[in-house]
């Protein structure tokens, strides 16, 4: 039920209302051509509203549409490009499985004539794809643990979230977090795990290090998807008062956790933003063939939520004013 | 004497006697399920799109059904047997870790030079590999007596386990090779084309019809289907019964290995978490084909269909843009269905005294 | 004459092309135990599965108390007062005997199952039954005739009128048949009427008081006690006038070709010996009967000469070379092969066809090189056919298309097609109908006046008579007695232990 209402609040926040089952071939009467967008999985809010905006915006410049997933299969990924190029795309809005694995798939539907364009993550190797547009994930790690060690103090003794190690972002966060947070030599790291983005392995790990390690102060996590999980775990075991939980991503859960105090802060992946402009270079492409932008790699700013500003969260991934 | 038996031959069996005719066309049908499911979804989607039925995107689905095909044709073997194959989506993974790993080149520390072995070399060794994995899962299964669902699972989590660890969860990228250390030509199997049809699409007519005429026409092929359909009977008639499940075992393993080869070269690259969960699908695979879990019935042309139904309808459904929740029921649709008519033929035939 | 509380009149049962049943009437007498006699594969276990709800008959009626029933399922029968303890036992090891006991009908409280109260029914019961068995312990704990005690105990614990023995002592000690022969004059007293079926005649006659004989699924006759004796049961059981042939006279029997010596095998389950320092041998041309009751040590015998399962210690010498040590499939190779007991277990893959099946042992005779031969296929399959004269529709047709004598005929076409030297057959008449029997017989008579030497078990003393030169009988894995083909049924079954009161 409350899932319901969550993707219901999903939908109107994107800027066109989309019909979710509109088919390529019944909507190729639309003049543009067909555009295919490829996220990882749709049933993480993170990447639905990534496919959503991308879809609506494409209806919005006159293009069909489709969203699919290829979950992280480098193959199903590599399928779904296989039926775009036979569907005679005209342009891919691709968010790669894989910051090496992908790079074949980028070449393959280049190689076809289509231009790629890839959102929220990188691949290995440049020109190819038309452009990459990400977060600035440095920038919003600094953003982040910045605004963590403010709460936090300068002696604490904290545990840390790895996210899937297969993916650049991972490392990014991580490296951003511990730059700024080395700098403090009284914040003690206590345990690092790796909990692949997940919000279950996160509850799951974060049981075991309450066994294994019985004091620590606070959380920083790579993602919100796993601070979440951690903050489940600690307040089942009472262990949540005076713990500091700090996130990335500004998945609407989070806010939610921020409006109930249980989470400090999250930074905010600007995925609406860039996802939208992804496909508003891809029409500049199509119609003049040319980049719109001429650097390949875009990096897109993140923000922080806080208590303060979490009123301005009007829809999913998106900070108004 | 001779007169006699011939008219006792001559004379039809009552439990026989079976009306011709209509009966004869459900009959038919029944049998060639598979072939006419993948008639019936080829025309739903040329009719629903017009990029469906073309030459391109035929290669392009034969290419994508190269992989499921050959983990299916490896695991109807082991399923002739009666038993099941749970680790070759693993071993996949582990075998594109691997060839990735052998392309960088082996460092030996005791002698301080890094071998790159030639592309053949990297080939031969890695269907190595799957063949050992396939060795343990076969000692395990007919020496142990490990019940083969317990044993492959186990592999199914060493294998990944032992993939992320020789890449730290990181995706090897460069199989490309170079020309100074002599090692290129990786790209060849998924990348070229060999009278206009990819090279994995022919690796998987080449296996397919090695493991056809295996099953058709040799001494091990009868072994296997004795030993599926009654092993004690098989192990009283005197096939060597262990020997023949190892054997099983070691060929999807083999078959796995060079599926890893294949989609590791079509995506010049080898990630650990490659071929995830495709043991269900070949498994379904083989179940849409026509045969059967309990062993002893089964084809490697039947299973060759179910790989192109299941491949064919998810190639359609996404071209199509049906939404990826859609296509999973479907898929789940039909492997239902294949297995009820699995259920009506050889129930419906067989009879118990 | 007492009144029949439960009649079948004209029962008919058709399998598949088997015809198990042939309008049988069979009277249960109010109060009183009544016998069924008959042969292995004549029909009683067919007959007492069609009046305990088991099968449906073909055609016929059952009558209780004077009116039609139809018996659909054994719950039907159940609620009609009717109980079957079944031959094979039909507990589930992994529960304790109380829980098996009260299966399917659990005694049940507001709060749950009443154990207390099942466990003080089953108490109650073990007293009667004289069984000192703590309803706690776990059925697979138990001796055999211990859970066969556990099944009577299920059986009378639904109170019922009708209570049917499908050989209930088999696997009993001699004191426990006595417990349950008291058991059973107590039920009777009580007014339960009693259907018993057993092998052991002389037992089963101090205990009955009326005798039916079913053959080849007729019944054949039906007397009070009073009125018969044990030639009299033998004669209607075997019949007078069939003929199963007799031992070929005009070869002379060669050199040994199977020679045992000390052999010894290891009880499959447990502790004891199944085979116990046998010593045989056989001559090429020579066909040996072994007779013996279930668990005389037949079947280990035979599968452990053709290599099924490990002997213990002593020598199995085929042609004077030793073979013991050898794999099942070097065994058929220097010549030695064995038909199993049960076909449908052992004999036949039932996924594959009639030819497959022929052809399967013999797959090495027709493999040149890589690939298997078909045309020298097909002669093995169509000289088979011919030679064991296997009634099929082709050799492409489904092996359960055939009817069991045939499926009988295709395991022996098998097996002879790897042109043995000697041939083991473990109970080659079971189940398959007397015209089946006497081809089966006919061709092992004919192989072996070509030299082939062959043994075979039975439990129907009938066979010993009728083809072997030579009748071996087997009791507690022992030879018991050996015997010429001049002697007796009675001599023989005495041997066995089978015409002595336990």
């Amino acid at each position: 039920m409350i899932k319901l209402t969550r993707r219901q609040a999903l939908l109107t926040g994107v800027a066109t209302a989309a019909t979710t089952a509109s088919m390529p071939f019944a909507a190729s009467a639309q003049d543009g051509g067909f555009i295919s967008v490829i996220v990882n999985d749709p049933a993480n809010p993170y990447w639905f509203t990534e496919g959503e905006v991308a879809k609506a915006t494409a209806e919005e410049l006159g293009y069909s549409a489709t969203v699919s997933a290829h979950r992280g299969d480098t193959n199903v990924e590599s399928n779904l490009v296989d039926a775009a190029i036979t569907n005679n795309a005209v342009a891919i809005i691709l968010d790669p499985a894989n910051a090496d694995g992908s790079v074949g798939v980028v070449r393959k539907a280049t190689d076809a004539g289509i231009p790629v364009f890839l959102v929220n993550a990188e691949i290995n190797e440049s020109g190819i794809a038309i452009g990459q547009l990400v977060s600035n994930n440095a920038q919003g790690a600094a953003l982040g643990a910045i605004a963590w060690q403010e709460i936090v103090g300068e002696e604490a003794k904290f545990v840390e979230f790895y996210g899937n190690p297969a993916d650049n972002n991972a490392a990014t966060r991580s490296n951003g977090y511990n730059t700024v947070l080395s700098q403090y030599p009284g914040l003690e790291k206590v345990a690092e795990e790796v909990a692949n983005w997940d919000r279950t392995q996160g509850y799951n790990k974060m049981q075991s290090i309450m066994q294994a390690t019985p004091e620590f102060d606070a959380v920083i996590s790579g993602n919100d998807e796993m601070a979440l999980g951690a903050i489940a775990a600690m307040k089942e075991a009472g262990r949540l008062d005076g713990v500091t939980v700090g996130g990335f991503d500004g998945s609407p859960d989070a806010v939610e956790a921020i409006k109930a105090g249980e989470m400090a802060y999250t930074v905010l992946q600007p995925v609406a933003v860039f996802s939208r402009e992804a496909v508003i270079q891809a029409d500049h492409y199509i119609k003049n063939g040319s980049a719109m932008v001429s650097e390949e790699k875009q990096l897109f700013d993140c923000l922080l939520i806080t208590p303060d500003n979490v009123g301005n969260y009007t829809a999913a991934f998106t900070l108004s004013g | 004497m001779t007169d006699e038996t011939s008219k006792m031959t001559d004379t039809p069996n009552a439990s026989q006697a079976k009306p011709k005719g209509a009966f004869d066309i459900g009959h038919l049908i029944l049998e060639g399920r598979a072939f006419f499911a993948l008639i019936a979804i080829i025309a739903v989607f040329s009719f629903l799109s017009p990029n469906y039925a073309t030459v391109s995107n035929f290669l392009i689905m034969m290419n994508q059904s190269a992989i499921f095909g050959l983990l299916a044709v490896g695991m109807v073997l082991v399923i002739l047997n009666g038993g099941i194959d749970l680790s070759v989506g693993s071993v996949l993974g582990l075998a594109g870790v691997f060839a990735g790993f052998l392309m960088q080149g082996v460092e030996l520390q005791w002698a301080g030079v890094i071998l790159y072995p030639p592309v053949w070399a990297v080939v031969v060794l890695t269907i190595g590999l799957g063949a050992f994995v396939g060795y343990v899962n076969g000692v395990l299964i007919a020496i142990f007596k490990v019940p083969a669902f317990v044993a492959t699972l186990g592999s199914l989590y060493v294998a990944r386990g032992v993939a992320l660890l020789m890449t730290n969860g990181l995706t090897f990228n460069n199989l490309d090779g170079s020309p100074e250390l002599g090692n290129t030509g990786f790209n060849w199997l998924g990348f070229n084309r060999l009278a206009g049809v990819p090279i994995g699409v022919w690796i998987l007519i080449t296996v397919a019809t090695l493991a056809g005429l295996l099953l058709t026409r040799t001494a091990f092929g009868r072994w296997l289907y004795a030993s599926g359909g009654n092993a004690r009977a098989a192990d009283l008639s005197g096939v060597p019964v262990k020997r023949v499940q190892i054997t099983v075992y070691m060929l999807s393993g083999m078959c796995a290995a060079i599926a890893g080869l294949v989609l590791s070269s079509q995506l010049t690259s080898a990630g650990p978490n490659a071929g995830f969960t495709y043991e269900l699908t070949a498994i379904a695979a083989v179940v849409v084909g026509g045969a059967s879990l309990m062993g002893g019935r089964g084809t490697v042309r039947g299973t060759l269909l179910g790989t192109f139904v299941i491949v064919f309808l998810s190639a359609g459904l996404v071209i199509t843009g049906v939404s990826f929740y859609w296509q999973t029921v479907f898929t789940g649709a039909v492997i239902v269905l294949a297995v009820m008519l699995n259920s009506i033929q050889y129930g419906g035939l067989g009879k118990r005294s | 004459m007492t009144e029949a509380v439960l009649a079948a009149r004209g029962i008919s049962k058709q399998f598949g092309a088997v015809e198990a049943l042939r309008n049988v009437n069979f009277d249960v007498h109010r109060g009183e135990v009544t016998t069924l006699f008959g042969e292995n594969g004549a029909g009683k276990s067919t007959l007492m599965k069609i009046l305990s709800g088991v099968h449906q008959p073909t055609s016929g009626q059952i009558l209780l108390e004077g009116q039609p029933v139809r018996l659909t399922s054994t719950v039907d029968a159940a609620n009609l007062g009717i109980s079957i303890i079944h031959q094979e036992l039909s507990l589930a090891p992994n529960m304790t005997v109380r829980d098996n006991i009260f299966m399917g009908r659990e005694i049940m409280r507001r709060t749950g199952v009443d154990f207390a109260e099942e466990e003080r029914q089953v108490r109650e019961l073990m007293r009667d039954l004289e069984e000192d068995i703590d309803p706690r312990t776990l059925v697979e704990d138990l001796r055999l005739g211990q859970q066969q005690i556990v099944e009577i105990a299920r059986a009378l614990s639904v109170n019922a009128n009708i209570l049917i023995m499908d050989e209930p002592t088999s696997a009993l000690s001699a004191a426990e048949v006595e417990v349950l022969f008291k058991v059973i004059r107590d039920l009777k007293a009580r007014g339960v009427s009693i259907v018993y079926i057993s092998h052991h005649l002389e037992e089963a006659l101090t205990i009955t008081d009326h005798a039916v004989v079913l053959r080849d699924g007729a019944m054949t006759a039906a007397a009070p006690r009073a009125d018969i004796d044990l030639e009299w049961i033998v004669r209607n059981m075997v019949g007078e006038n069939f003929d199963l042939g007799s031992p070929p006279q005009d070869h002379r029997m060669g050199a040994p070709a199977l020679s045992i010596e000390g052999l010894t095998v290891p009880q499959e389950s447990g502790t004891g010996r199944a085979v116990d320092a046998l010593d045989l041998e056989v001559r090429a041309g020579e066909i040996v009967c072994i007779y013996g009751l279930m668990g005389a040590g037949r079947t280990e015998l035979m599968e452990c000469v053709a290599g099924r399962l490990p002997q213990a210690s002593g020598a199995i010498r085929l042609h004077g070379r030793d073979v013991s040590r050898m794999t099942i499939a070097e065994r058929i190779a220097a010549g030695l092969v064995l038909v199993p007991e049960d076909r449908q277990r052992d004999g036949l893959v039932q996924t594959m066809t009639v030819g497959r099946n022929l052809s399967l042992a013999s797959i090495r005779d027709f493999t040149r090189g890589v690939f298997t031969d078909r045309t020298s296929e097909d002669e093995i399959i169509a000289s088979s056919i011919k030679t064991v004269t296997v009634k099929t529709d082709g050799p492409d047709a489904p092996i359960s298309s055939l009817s069991g004598g045939n499926q009988q005929k295709v395991v022996i076409g098998k097996m002879l097609a790897t042109d043995p030297s000697v041939v083991l057959l473990d109970e080659p008449s079971r189940g398959i109908d007397v015209g089946a029997k006497a081809e089966v017989f006919r061709i092992l008579a004919e192989r072996a006046s070509e030299g082939l030497a062959v043994v075979f078990t039975t439990s129907e003393v009938s066979e010993c008579l009728s083809i072997a030169h030579r009748i071996i009988v087997m009791r507690r894995g022992k030879i018991a007695a050996e015997f010429s083909q001049d002697t007796t049924k009675e001599a023989i079954m005495t041997a066995s232990g089978e015409a002595v009161v336990a």
